[in-house]
């Protein structure tokens, strides 16, 4: 395996112990002892790559923010209406959480708890993409709802689902994550309507399931 | 702060013995005690975040004895649990009266928010405890954060009678008091928690809707905006 390779992949492995480790206890409770462990490797080699916890965070949440837009963007095609193409992106990002819950963990408590910074810098990756699919024909939308506000009742949403322990089942959230998606620029009757084809998705996705 | 509650926060910060020789019986002065450690664990952790706060701060605070902290508390977190429990108490309990005025339920929902914004924006320390120092404590905030939210979504909830709209999402109410600790966090991150009243008409319109449509609470949003006038 040629050195860098090596080298990429080892970064890999220590950015993903974070986001494992977050998930299980916490930012707050996550020492260097957890990571090294959890990514076998030595404490010198995580120094390598980075100086301290705090960087090795950030780097997993880029890694996550990254994954959650590769999602995102894969559930939908330009031929979609913004609101439908909202509703896919919003059950892609819900189903990429439930699969690594990690993603949800990191994004709500942890980054809440690290850094308001954070979440700002989350928030400005998801509210202009969010606006973008409205903007796809021309013209700036105006909102109906403060996208800011529902960001963060999502985030809310999120952290209680993990907080009770159901971090399995966040797609149980789907109704209300895709409410706050589509509202702030396709208003609240559109809103609903997309939440309840949504819902009606999931239910007979389970029943195939 | 409007609280009249001998254990409300009004207390957590006024209520002083005198030191030295004051003849009180022994349970009023752990009562005492206790309070002075509650007020001095959210000014201390707040000045100097959780983590670099010791028992020793603490004390230093309130003037307390560690024996006498240890007779209360096990640690520094469970003091810090203590606090937020008697600071959310009051809240809660200001929040129901609020909530259970007169009137149409759009207007009591405003009253309960209006209440809401008004306790944080009294005491900015008091807010920037709840809503930063307490999610740095670990896991424990995992539980602290979940019980909050049930408490309060289910206090929308009760106040919720058959006349009333009946909002065509199945989480509503939760996704109104998610809306409600959104924002303020917002707000106090920014240090502008004694702004927060300034916030009641459009918070009032983004919790409405998902119950009342769009052109209702922007009615209602108005009401609010001409009341604060």
């Amino acid at each position: 395996m040629p050195p860098d390779i090596g080298d990429r992949t080892q970064r890999e492995r220590v950015v993903d112990a974070m986001v494992e480790s977050c998930a299980e206890k916490t930012y707050a409770a996550t020492t260097i002892t957890d990571i090294v462990g959890r990514a076998r490797i030595s404490r010198t080699t995580f120094y390598k790559h980075f100086p301290d916890k705090r960087a090795c965070f950030d780097a997993a949440i880029d890694h996550c923010l990254a994954e959650l837009r590769g999602a995102a963007a894969a559930a939908h095609s330009p031929a979609d209406r913004p609101a439908d193409a909202a509703r896919k992106a919003a059950g892609a990002v819900l189903d990429a959480m439930a699969e690594r819950p990690g993603l949800a963990q990191l994004l709500s408590g942890d980054a809440i708890a690290v850094d308001p910074a954070v979440v700002e810098r989350y928030r400005r990756a998801t509210i202009p993409a969010l606006e973008a699919l409205w903007s796809a024909n021309g013209g700036v939308p105006s909102p109906h709802m403060d996208p800011r506000l529902a960001f963060g009742q999502a985030q809310v949403l999120l952290l209680d689902q993990i907080a009770t322990g159901k971090s399995d089942r966040l797609p149980e959230l789907l109704p209300e994550l895709v409410y706050l998606t589509v509202s702030p620029f396709g208003g609240h009757e559109e809103a609903l309507h997309q939440s309840k084809l949504a819902g009606a998705g999931e239910a007979s996705g389970a029943v195939k399931r | 702060m409007p609280s009249s509650d001998s254990d409300g926060p009004d207390d957590l910060r006024r209520w002083r013995l005198p030191r030295g020789r004051h003849g009180l019986p022994r349970e009023i002065v752990e009562r005492s005690q206790r309070e002075r450690l509650l007020a001095a664990v959210v000014r201390v952790t707040v000045s100097k975040g959780y983590e670099a706060t010791t028992v020793a701060d603490i004390l230093g605070e309130a003037g307390v004895g560690r024996e006498s902290f240890y007779e209360i508390f096990d640690d520094k977190l469970d003091c810090m649990l203590a606090a937020h429990e008697v600071l959310i108490e009051d809240l809660e309990e200001q929040v129901r009266v609020a909530y259970a005025t007169a009137g149409p339920w759009p207007g009591r929902m405003r009253e309960a928010l209006a209440t809401t914004l008004r306790w944080f924006a009294a005491d900015p320390e008091v807010a920037r405890f709840t809503f930063v120092e307490l999610s740095t404590v670990g896991p424990a905030f995992r539980s602290i954060f979940q019980a909050d939210y049930a408490r309060f979504t289910e206090l929308l909830d009760e106040g919720l009678n058959e006349e009333d709209p009946s909002p065509a999402l199945t989480q509503a109410t939760k996704l109104a008091v998610g809306a409600i600790l959104a924002r303020i966090y917002e707000e106090v991150v920014l240090g502008r928690a004694e702004d927060l009243p300034h916030l009641l008409p459009d918070l009032t319109y983004n919790l409405l809707v998902p119950f009342v449509g769009e052109e209702a609470a922007r009615a209602e949003q108005e009401a609010a905006r001409s009341a604060s006038e």
